[in-house]
């Protein structure tokens, strides 16, 4: 179930139409630095790389005021673009959407911490793929249907002309104009016989100007259909690209929220695994619903008390990490590579062993799936370095003296986890899969083949288009 | 479109229609008055529906006539522009033909004809395609949009076309 070619028709359609939209209070003054167009083009792209998202946490990516962005969104959801949802939520509630972020961190305090919170409304918004194919075949639809029909004066109506007095009538005059004596319309003022305007002697009778404008109008008209046809071809052609793909659904935000959680807890790997850039680009990565999921479901619901927070705290850390949560991993394999190493080795045992709660799942994967998974995040991880180089020193050391707490923490419960998974596994050669696949991936040669394949898909992604955006 | 809704209106009943029968008399007058009219803003009245309230009557001086004002629920019926209607043709000439759906008269200019349909002049004046498959004439049932309409105080007039997707004759006495 590939979401690329839907991704790229909404980035085609954003381009198309919603390019020079401005979103403005009403109170706000119309000067050049309030100006935010092409605002509702980055949200939307932004909106192809997530899923399900928080509109705080898209408003501080995005560097946006949560504001602006609401406007943009609110926008967007009447244009049927994006479905949001809002919900009042417990702290809990909240968590479960940024476990992973607040587990990586420092996963327990932060925990308490969000206990303390009342209960907050959050909006939360999402692509709808299905409704956008129908939104923007029905405007070009509209689009096209509106000119043709103003070419072929479908709508207008139409008017008459006396030749002897010159006086103009139009057809909603039609019933005072009917004559006894004959099948014509006859003038008001002298009787004369109408004739239509468009007809050749209305032309010459002094209609020549009117005509004129009209035919220029014709032009004109044909020359906006013609446009329309050659600068949203592109949109046309994955318009028919996509048509008969399965439209990637999402459901509704507690449907995903669950889904995505047990795809986190259980098939952690195998959804990474899938493509590799989408794996670092954070919620965007959890695939659509899995089957068999449910297993995963009961028994976590069937699960009560203190040991139930816990295993949530921990699993829903194993969703695929955003972006910004591989980054302290990243920092470390900077400082220590050897201890990254092992860490992200003890990351993916720590998956497993995570899962044993649920073993049978766990020991589902198949190796396949696992070392795809290390690749993947091996992948992801070089894209973090990057991106770590970039920030600041101070940031660097204030993360690292966090991370180190909470590596340490962590570490320890990883442990515990490794070996009951071992006393567990029935598979003998599964440890040397793990074993294999980070020497893979250790030297710098081998990131870099990674990265490649990780990096095509996604940053890629808008230089390919061989389409002139400023004109459409 | 049709629309039920509740208008008011003063009646002024003659004092002979006094006494047990009040009520009656003023709804009757009422629909007598109404009903089958037509008002720019709301369209034909086509019923009277029921009565919401009558007002205290007020006696005018020197005449004896007393006002009521009274509220009633009615269903109008009011075109507009884009609507789809089903009509009846009424007259066919070379400059078009006109058509009632209900009330309401309805001009299709021949521009808005299929271009495929011409006039034949005759007893029966119709448009016919070439092949004769098709016929407009007078008493066809024809399905058309409204494209424009001219609303005054007390008429509405509309024009059609039905040259478009899904319009033209949904009936046609000849071939029935
Ligand atoms: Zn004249």
């Amino acid at each position: 179930m590939s979401i690329e070619p839907f991704n790229r028709l909404v980035k085609l359609a954003a381009r198309a139409f919603y390019d020079d939209i401005t979103t403005k209070g009403d109170n706000q003054p119309k000067t050049g630095r309030s100006d935010n167009r092409g605002i509702a083009v980055v949200v939307l792209d932004a909106l192809t790389r997530r899923q399900w998202v928080r509109e705080e946490d898209l408003a501080k990516e995005l560097k946006l005021h949560s504001k602006q962005l609401r406007r943009t969104l609110r926008f967007f959801e009447e244009e049927k673009l994006v479905t949001r949802d809002h919900r009042k939520e417990t702290a809990k509630a909240a968590k479960m959407h940024n476990a992973a972020v607040a587990n990586t961190t420092d996963g327990h305090r932060t925990k308490e911490g969000d206990d303390k919170i009342k209960m907050h409304t959050h909006s939360y918004c999402c692509l709808d793929y299905a409704q956008i194919y129908d939104v923007v075949r029905y405007r070009l639809h509209r689009m096209r249907k509106k000119l043709k029909d103003e070419l072929e004066d479908k709508n207008t109506v139409q008017e008459y002309i006396c030749p002897n007095c010159g006086r103009r009538y139009n057809a909603l005059d039609a019933l005072r104009l009917m004559s006894l004596v004959d099948e014509y319309f006859h003038c008001e003022n002298c009787d004369g016989e109408l004739v239509a305007e468009s007809d050749k002697l209305a032309a010459q009778e002094g209609g020549d100007g009117d005509d004129n404008a009209r035919r220029r109008r014709r032009e004109k008209l044909k020359d906006m259909l013609q446009k329309m046809e050659v600068q949203l071809k592109p949109l046309m052609a994955q318009l028919s690209r996509v048509k008969d793909l399965p439209v990637p659904e999402f459901g509704s935000l507690q449907e995903w929220q669950i889904h995505a959680g047990a795809a986190g807890r259980a098939a952690n790997g195998d959804s990474s695994s899938n493509d590799p850039s989408r794996s670092s680009q954070g919620y965007g990565a959890t695939p659509m619903p899995f089957l068999g999921e449910t297993k995963v479901e009961v028994s976590f619901s069937g699960v009560e008390g203190k040991e139930d927070l816990k295993s949530e705290t921990a699993s829903t850390g194993l969703k695929v990490l955003p972006p910004w949560m591989i980054k302290q991993g990243m920092n470390l394999t900077k400082e220590q590579r050897g201890e990254v190493k092992q860490g992200s080795k003890m990351d993916d045992s720590f998956a497993a062993a995570e899962s044993s709660d649920d073993k049978k799942i766990s020991i589902g994967n198949d190796d396949k799936i696992k070392d795809e998974y290390v690749k993947a995040y091996y992948a992801a991880l070089l894209q973090k370095q990057r991106e770590a180089e970039e920030s600041a020193k101070k940031q660097q050391e204030l993360l690292q003296t966090s991370i180190s707490n909470g590596f340490s923490k962590s570490s320890s419960d990883r442990q515990v986890g490794m070996k009951s998974k071992r006393e567990e596994d029935d598979e003998p050669d599964d440890d040397v899969e793990w074993e294999e696949a980070p020497i893979g991936g250790n030297t710098s040669e081998g990131f870099k083949v990674n990265d490649l394949n990780a990096e095509a898909p996604a940053s890629g992604e808008d230089d390919d288009d061989d389409i002139d955006w400023e004109e459409g | 479109m049709f629309f039920h809704i509740v208008l008011e209106r003063n009646m002024q009943l003659h004092p002979r229609f006094f006494g047990r029968n009040l009520r009656e008399n003023i709804v009757s007058k009422l629909m007598k008055d109404v009903e089958g009219t037509c008002s720019g803003r709301h369209g034909f009245v086509v019923a009277i529906t029921g009565i919401e309230n009558i007002g205290k009557g007020l006696i005018r001086d020197g005449t004896g006539f007393v006002t009521f004002p009274v509220k009633y629920q009615c269903v109008v019926f009011r075109p507009f522009k884009g609507e789809i209607l089903e009509a009846v043709v009424t007259m066919v000439n070379k400059m078009g033909f006109f058509a009632e759906a209900g009330p309401v008269q309805i001009f299709v200019s021949n521009h808005l004809i299929p271009d495929d349909m011409e006039f034949q002049t005759g007893d029966m004046p119709n448009y016919t395609t070439s092949d004769g498959s098709v016929k407009i004439q007078k008493d066809s049932e024809v399905r058309l949009k409204i494209i424009g309409t001219r609303v005054d105080a007390t008429e509405i007039f509309c024009i059609g076309t039905i040259k478009d997707d899904f319009l033209g004759v949904i009936n046609d006495p000849a071939n029935a």
